[in-house]
């Protein structure tokens, strides 16, 4: 849709979703550091703040995994098969650059924001 | 599955699931609806527990329809595909509309410019009236786009296929970039090719006319003698003088080589005229124009010339109409542009150089 036909409203939303997106893939990785299943880690994210809707979540699962940044494994567990996810070594690699580019860009919002207030 | 689920419930999420599948790629069909389905079923144990209570078949449409649509929930496990990427999109969209307007609009213009001032062509077209006309007219040019626009389509299609595979464009030299140029400058080089031009055609254009119009003979051989018609003079005088005023605003534009109102209203001006004699000419019956005498042919053969020529003429018409409403339409876009632009971005280079 062209900008000019957005509303305040619907850009702002965009602008939220274009935020997140790198914001989400951190958050994932991070909270894989503990092998959960699918639907815990979705709860974990909303509980901590960062809803995520299943379309979102299990492609992007799959997509992490694909990278190698994922390990997977399919369990019984409750009587159900789940399939339980951690950070493979490759993965906890990528956190760690990805939390100290987080760190960094931080800083120099944080830096921006206080220029832009004097 | 949730063993609290009603079964009608239960169909609801399998023929859920079974849609879903159907969009997926067979190799990760099974994978991929079985995490699908463990997250539903936990989705529905959690909230049954809230209630104390199975669902009901309309909270089960409310959650199946918050998940989404069957087709796009397949969609997002699979690549972004398109068939012309957002790369090569921008390139695509200005060649549509460079076509559609150098193909489709001289297409349309020469229709109405043959159905107005072509006789046999518009009997051929009306035949069975004109509704049925303008309805196969409307039809041909659909199918005329049909065919311009999707050979373009076709063509960066595989444009797009090559780029993902050789990213060709993404090897680009800045310095071959063509240079940055204010649209309202009129080039220096353009201007000594029309202050030259206009002077050559002026000079033989009076030196012809100047031999001719005492007598209006043109040619006058045994074989064939063609003597111009009075009217001839108008055109005379109507070309020298569109020649003379071109001279004199290409000098002009030499020496201060940016677009002004003025300036491109007079190229409006002038270029209408000159459209308009040759329209004027070439819509005029060969009798009006010149009398042609060629001894050796008997008077029907004569007549079948004369027919040919004015044929020929009236032909030539639609075309000389189009490139003419082309230019105008070109030099009244001229004009709008200067006039948006010249408070904005030219105030300070135009100010020395307004005429």
């Amino acid at each position: 849709m062209a900008n000019g036909t957005q509303s305040a409203p619907e850009i702002l939303e965009n602008l939220k979703l274009e935020l997140r997106r790198g914001c989400l893939i951190v958050a994932v990785l991070a909270q894989l550091r503990a092998e959960q299943y699918g639907y815990t880690l979705r709860k974990a994210l909303a509980d901590d703040g960062l809803a995520i809707d299943e379309g979102t979540l299990y492609p992007l699962l799959r997509r992490l995994e694909t990278q190698g940044l994922l390990v997977s494994q399919w369990r019984e567990e409750d009587k159900r098969n789940k399939r339980f996810y951690r950070l493979s070594p490759a993965g906890e690699q990528t956190l760690t650059q990805l939390l100290g580019e987080w760190q960094n860009i931080n800083t120099s919002l944080n830096k921006i924001l206080q220029e832009a207030s004097l | 599955m949730s063993k609290s689920s009603s079964p009608s419930s239960t169909e609801l999420i399998d023929r859920y699931l079974h849609a879903v599948r159907f969009w997926l790629p067979k190799a990760q069909q099974q994978d991929i609806i079985a995490e699908l389905s463990e997250d539903l079923h936990s989705q529905i144990e959690e909230k049954e527990s809230e209630l104390g209570r199975p669902l009901n078949e309309t909270e089960m449409d409310v959650l199946l329809k918050q998940r989404g649509r069957p087709v796009l929930v397949a969609n997002r496990y699979l690549p972004q595909r398109s068939l012309i990427g957002p790369v090569l999109f921008p390139i695509y969209w200005f060649v549509l509309k460079v076509v559609a307007f150098f193909y489709l609009v001289p297409w349309v213009l020469v229709w109405i410019g043959m159905m107005s001032f072509s006789s046999s062509y518009r009997a051929q077209h009306i035949a069975a009236g004109w509704f049925a006309a303008i309805a196969s007219a409307w039809s041909a040019l659909w199918s005329t786009a049909f065919f311009a626009l999707g050979a373009v389509t076709i063509v960066f299609v595989v444009l797009e296929q090559v780029q993902a595979k050789s990213h060709f464009l993404e090897n680009w030299n800045p310095r071959k970039l063509p240079p940055a140029r204010n649209p309202n400058q009129i080039p220096r080089s353009g201007s000594v090719i029309e202050v030259v031009a206009n002077l050559v055609f002026g000079i033989w254009w009076i030196d012809i006319m100047s031999r001719v119009m005492s007598t209006r003979v043109i040619l006058d051989r045994p074989e064939i003698r063609i003597v111009l018609s009075p009217v001839w003079r108008y055109f005379f005088w109507g070309f020298l003088l569109l020649a003379l005023i071109n001279t004199a605003a290409a000098g002009v534009n030499l020496a201060r080589p940016y677009w002004t109102v003025p300036r491109a209203s007079l190229r409006l001006v002038t270029d209408a005229t000159a459209s308009g004699l040759f329209c004027w000419m070439s819509l005029s019956k060969l009798d009006a124009l010149a009398e042609i005498t060629i001894p050796k042919l008997i008077p029907g053969q004569m007549q079948a010339v004369t027919n040919a020529i004015n044929l020929a003429m009236a032909r030539a018409f639609p075309f000389a109409l189009v490139a003419g409403v082309v230019i105008l339409l070109a030099d009244a876009y001229r004009i709008l542009r200067v006039k948006n632009t010249v408070p904005a971005q030219l105030k300070g280079e135009i100010s020395a150089a307004v005429v």
